[in-house]
């Protein structure tokens, strides 16, 4: 019945032979599907689905007076340091037409170049079409980095 | 009867008498004071209310039948002395506010007038703390009341500017009152086209009740007001578009009209949207005049700031100038400014360009229009195309947060031309579209690479496949090893 | 390698005498014969059912139940996880082959009669379990919260308030309030992954406990064979190797379906928004969908769709109760009814799934 044990020794070469062939196999198939499994386990770069605070660079990239346009998930926040050394955080988003706004040094507004609208630098809209303030944003600095959070 | 002779006669002459007496004794206080030749009473002859019967008393109170002083100014007669603060307004309104009274004299006469003013901001404390600001004598007298289709009348039209210059033209006065409101209302008006007519007697144009209502005048920012901002329309369209009313004026009635359609009128009438302009932001209010040819684009400016600072340092305003075109006017109408879409440039149909350019004809312009428009083309069918591509690896699971990023810079750029339009410059015109351009190539090459990158996956699964398959093969032999070794 | 295993098995073995339990295995045999291919389609259904709760608890480390978030987490994991977009592909088209194996295993077990006795508690467990997937796969369908979504489940729980009687506190229920609101899709989430879960597994340990303990059931028709004459294989390690042959070509068949037709993002639901044309459910629902719409409005007093879903409720019950009712087979005569009413509805549903899937 049962030859378990055969004596023919290329027979059992063979099956030798298939069952390393096969651990190989079963091994190749544990990493083909253990390694999707862990790197999906690794969290992602961006870490949460919504984007709530963003690391906007070291304290020394924006010198006194001097403001920078950075991305928050899909929208533009501009961050301003001011003369009295303070840095501000706000849309860059115009609310009139979604033109993204830009830091005037020498009139110390916010300006939209696309039809002159004017805010002034705590957001509020002061002159032009724009119908309602930049939304404000939270910066705290940490360890000689500037993170910007969506205020509470 | 007929038994004493001449009875007709002696009967006749005694209902004369009678009568005369009567009549003589009808109002005893207007005779008592006339004989004093005091004020009122001589006011009082040209008065309406004496051309229509009534006495002294129907306003004072008293028994005006008694030529005693004592009893004809009884309090318990109803005399009430000379009223002061409320008193007054409450003395005219007992017969001005009784409808059923009024119409015994004038069917078509108002009788509204004092609740309107108690309502209204003249109805306010005066500064006193113990009545009205105004009562009824301020602005049309105590004794000499004439009827306001008197040309003496304070109220008539001609006469209705200096009335309310009395208080509104006096700095101090006003000073108690609102200090940040001008007093130079008159001067202004007197230059405008509504002064100048009123002062030479013309009683259909605009006076300061024509807009700001008579009685019931509210505070410009006061909802209620006729001259709220966006109620004005309305107010000067009352006369502007009423074609008979304007006949005698060589001006068109149709502003109204057209401004409705605008998109100006639209932001008013339908988003009520206070940052739009309506009449008086064009116009003036006091000082109404239409602004000058070579002003236009001064006064469109002072809110298209960049617009009109573009157009100024263009060619255009040397030549329109010249030709005394009145600047924005001439491509974007001045009532019925519609939005201004993409085909007002260009050298297609329906173009502005083309009233004055063609391709024998200012060509200089003529290539710039046609080549502005192209590029505007272009720059939105790019749009479009990069929009479509996001979309697509959007739906197929890929990332396209940052590329939607560079989206951004299309739109903006889209905007930025309409703006740069103005200086008809072809090299700022460029810039601008080149951003656009730019950032329109970058946003589809990173969409297309995202849809490769999805095709790429596919690849990646052959190799976990053969992989697989590499296993099922090697265990099926196994199992074939197995059972050819086992019988079964 | 070799050594270490004996060494564990003989530490284990003399704590909890595991002899008996290899003798019984060693011991089990799948008997073969022409119709034991449908023998492999309860463990793909199980296969299936692994792969779901694997994949599952994957997705759950990323998704989000609620309704402001839920869409944009799918997003999350198709975009920014690594492989995300193949584990949730996996889980969508491993939810739909599922519930198909598990129509097939449900009918074979059916047209095999191997429900008649001693199996009735096999075959009274396996219905449930099919019900339930079916319930997992309305459930889940609501989680990614995209517009097909949410009117699916709209017009699904519509129907189901049309159940006379408890239909409508039955829909608030399932809706969690009046309208399919972020409410609904929280409670979803909980039936989804944890109440069918829990109830399904201990469904499945009984229903496989009874399989083991009993052994497959055999064609009535071989009973008269002498037990020494019939061909049989032993299940270590030939069927299961066998076995095991299968999940593997049906792993790579669900990764080339993943990769080659990924699960769709579609648009955000939005409550407020029109339904957009051709609302369909699920193809699994589609069959009992289109007899609803094709039963006019009203048979004699009753509302035409109320009718139907007594119908359809009162065949299942049938269904779920042909051990009883079926005497003949239990006394292991032929009973060519039951071909017939089963012939009948694997037609009538594969047709209606046509008609359905087409008139769309």
């Amino acid at each position: 019945m049962d030859q378990i044990g055969s004596n023919k020794p290329e027979k059992k070469d063979r099956r030798d032979f298939l069952k390393f062939l096969l651990s190989l196999g079963l091994t190749g198939f544990g990493v083909a599907t253990i390694y999707p499994v862990i790197s999906f386990l690794k969290p992602p770069k961006q870490a949460e689905v919504e984007v709530n605070s963003v690391v906007a660079g070291k304290l020394d990239d924006i010198k006194t007076g001097e403001s920078k346009i950075i991305r928050f998930g899909n929208k533009p926040v501009i961050i301003i340091h001011t003369e009295d050394d303070k840095f501000r955080a706000l849309s860059a988003t115009c609310t009139h037409l979604d033109c993204t706004v830009q830091y005037k040094k020498d009139e110390k507004i916010i300006w939209c170049a696309c039809h002159n609208g004017k805010y002034d630098l705590y957001g509020k809209n002061i002159s032009g079409p724009p119908p309602r303030p930049l939304d404000k944003f939270k910066v705290v600095i940490k360890n000689d980095e500037l993170i910007v959070s969506k205020e509470a | 009867m007929k038994l004493i002779p001449g009875f007709k006669l002696i009967i006749s002459v005694l209902t004369l008498i009678l009568v005369q007496y009567s009549y003589a004794s009808e109002d005893q206080c207007f005779n008592c004071h006339r004989d004093l030749e005091d004020n009122p009473s001589k006011l009082f002859v040209e008065d309406v209310h004496y051309k229509v019967g009534l006495s002294c008393s129907s306003c004072h109170g008293g028994n005006s039948n008694s030529d005693d002083m004592e009893l004809a100014m009884n309090k318990s007669a109803g005399f009430i002395g000379v009223p002061s603060l409320n008193k007054i307004s409450e003395a005219c309104s007992k017969c001005h506010s009784d409808a059923v009274f009024m119409k015994k004299y004038n069917k078509n006469i108002l009788t509204g007038q004092f609740e309107k003013l108690k309502t209204s901001v003249h109805g306010k404390l005066s500064v006193n703390g113990r009545g009205m600001m105004l009562q009824c004598t301020t602005c049309h007298n105590a004794h000499g009341i004439k009827k306001v289709t008197d040309s003496r009348s304070p109220v008539y039209p001609t006469n209705v500017p200096a009335t309310c210059n009395k208080c509104h033209g006096d700095a101090s006065f006003m000073q108690s009152y609102n200090p940040s409101l001008s007093v130079d209302q008159l001067t202004k008006y007197r230059t405008s086209v509504h002064g100048i007519l009123n002062a030479k007697g013309n009683t259909k144009t605009a006076e300061c009740a024509s807009c700001h209502g008579s009685h019931d005048i509210f505070s410009a920012k006061d909802v209620r007001s006729k001259v709220y901002k966006l109620n004005i329309p309305n107010t000067c369209s009352q006369c502007h578009s009423n074609k008979d009313y304007m006949k005698d004026f060589p001006i068109p009635t149709d502003q109204f009209e057209k401004y409705q359609k605008s998109v100006h009128g639209v932001a008013v009438f339908e988003k009520q949207d206070l940052s739009a302009p309506v009449c008086n932001d064009c116009h003036g209010n006091h000082a109404a005049t239409p602004p000058g040819i070579e002003s236009i684009s001064k006064v469109c400016g002072s809110c298209h700031a960049l617009n009109a600072e573009l157009f100024s340092a263009s060619p255009h305003k040397k030549a329109f100038d010249e030709k005394k075109y009145p600047e924005c006017e001439t491509c974007h109408g001045n009532h019925e400014i519609l939005i201004a879409k993409d085909k007002l440039i260009g050298v297609e149909e329906g173009a502005i360009c083309l009233k004055c350019h063609a391709e024998d004809k200012n060509q200089k312009g003529y290539r710039v229009a046609k080549i502005m428009r192209s590029q505007i083309d272009s720059l939105m069918s790019l749009d479009i195309v990069a929009k479509n591509l996001i979309f697509q690896a959007e739906q197929k699971g890929m990332d396209v947060e940052e590329i939607k990023f560079k989206l951004r810079e299309i739109h903006q750029a889209r905007l930025e031309t309409r703006t740069i339009v103005h200086s008809f410059n072809e090299a700022k015109f460029k810039e601008v579209t080149n951003k656009g351009f730019k950032a329109s190539e970058m946003a589809i090459t990173e969409a297309k690479a995202s849809i490769d990158e999805f095709y790429f996956r596919r690849y990646g699964l052959v190799v976990a496949l053969a992989l697989i398959t590499f296993l099922i093969v090697i265990i099926f032999l196994y199992i074939r090893k197995i059972e050819k070794t086992k019988s079964v | 390698m070799k050594n270490q295993i004996k060494k564990f098995y003989d530490w284990v073995d003399s704590r909890v005498q595991l002899g008996d339990l290899v003798a019984f295995m060693s011991k089990k045999y799948v008997p073969v014969h022409s119709r034991s291919i449908w023998y492999y389609f309860g463990g793909v259904s199980l296969f299936f059912f692994i792969i779901q709760v694997v994949t599952g608890i994957l997705l759950l480390f990323y998704y989000k139940g609620s309704s402001d978030l839920a869409y944009e987490s799918i997003r999350f994991i198709m975009s920014k996880v690594q492989f995300g977009w193949l584990i949730r592909s996996m889980h969508s088209w491993s939810a739909n082959l599922f519930i198909l194996s598990v129509f097939i295993h449900m009918f074979s077990v059916y047209f095999e009669k191997s429900y008649r006795k001693p199996r009735e508690m096999t075959w009274i467990s396996g219905m449930f379990m099919f019900v339930l997937a079916l319930a997992f796969g309305f459930s889940g369908y609501l989680l990614p919260w995209n517009e097909l979504a949410y009117f699916a489940t709209k017009v699904g729980t519509d129907i189901v308030g049309a159940v006379p009687v408890v239909g409508e506190p039955l829909k608030y229920f399932l809706r969690g309030g009046d309208d399919v609101t972020g409410a609904t899709l929280s409670r979803f989430f909980g039936f989804h992954v944890a109440l069918f879960p829990g109830i399904f597994t201990f469904l499945l340990m009984l229903h496989l406990l009874l399989v083991q303990r009993q052994g497959m059931s055999e064609p009535m028709h071989l009973k008269i064979i002498a037990k020494a004459e019939k061909k049989t294989m032993p299940f270590f390690p030939n069927f299961m190797l066998r076995d095991l042959l299968l999940w593997l070509i049906v792993l790579n068949v669900l990764a080339i379906l993943a990769v080659f037709f990924p699960a769709e993002l579609g648009l955000k639901a939005d409550p407020l928004a029109s339904a957009p044309a051709g609302i369909q459910p699920e193809w699994y629902f589609l069959f009992m969908f289109q007899t609803l719409k094709f039963l006019p409005a009203h048979v004699w007093f009753i509302e035409g769709e109320v009718l139907g879903i007594l119908l359809f409720g009162l065949a299942g019950l049938l269904w779920l109760l042909v051990p009883v009712w079926d005497r003949k087979s239990s006394r292991g005569q032929q009973n060519r009814w039951i071909n017939y009413i089963g012939i009948f509805s694997v037609l009538f549903i594969i047709i209606l799934t046509i008609i359905g899937w087409v008139l769309k």
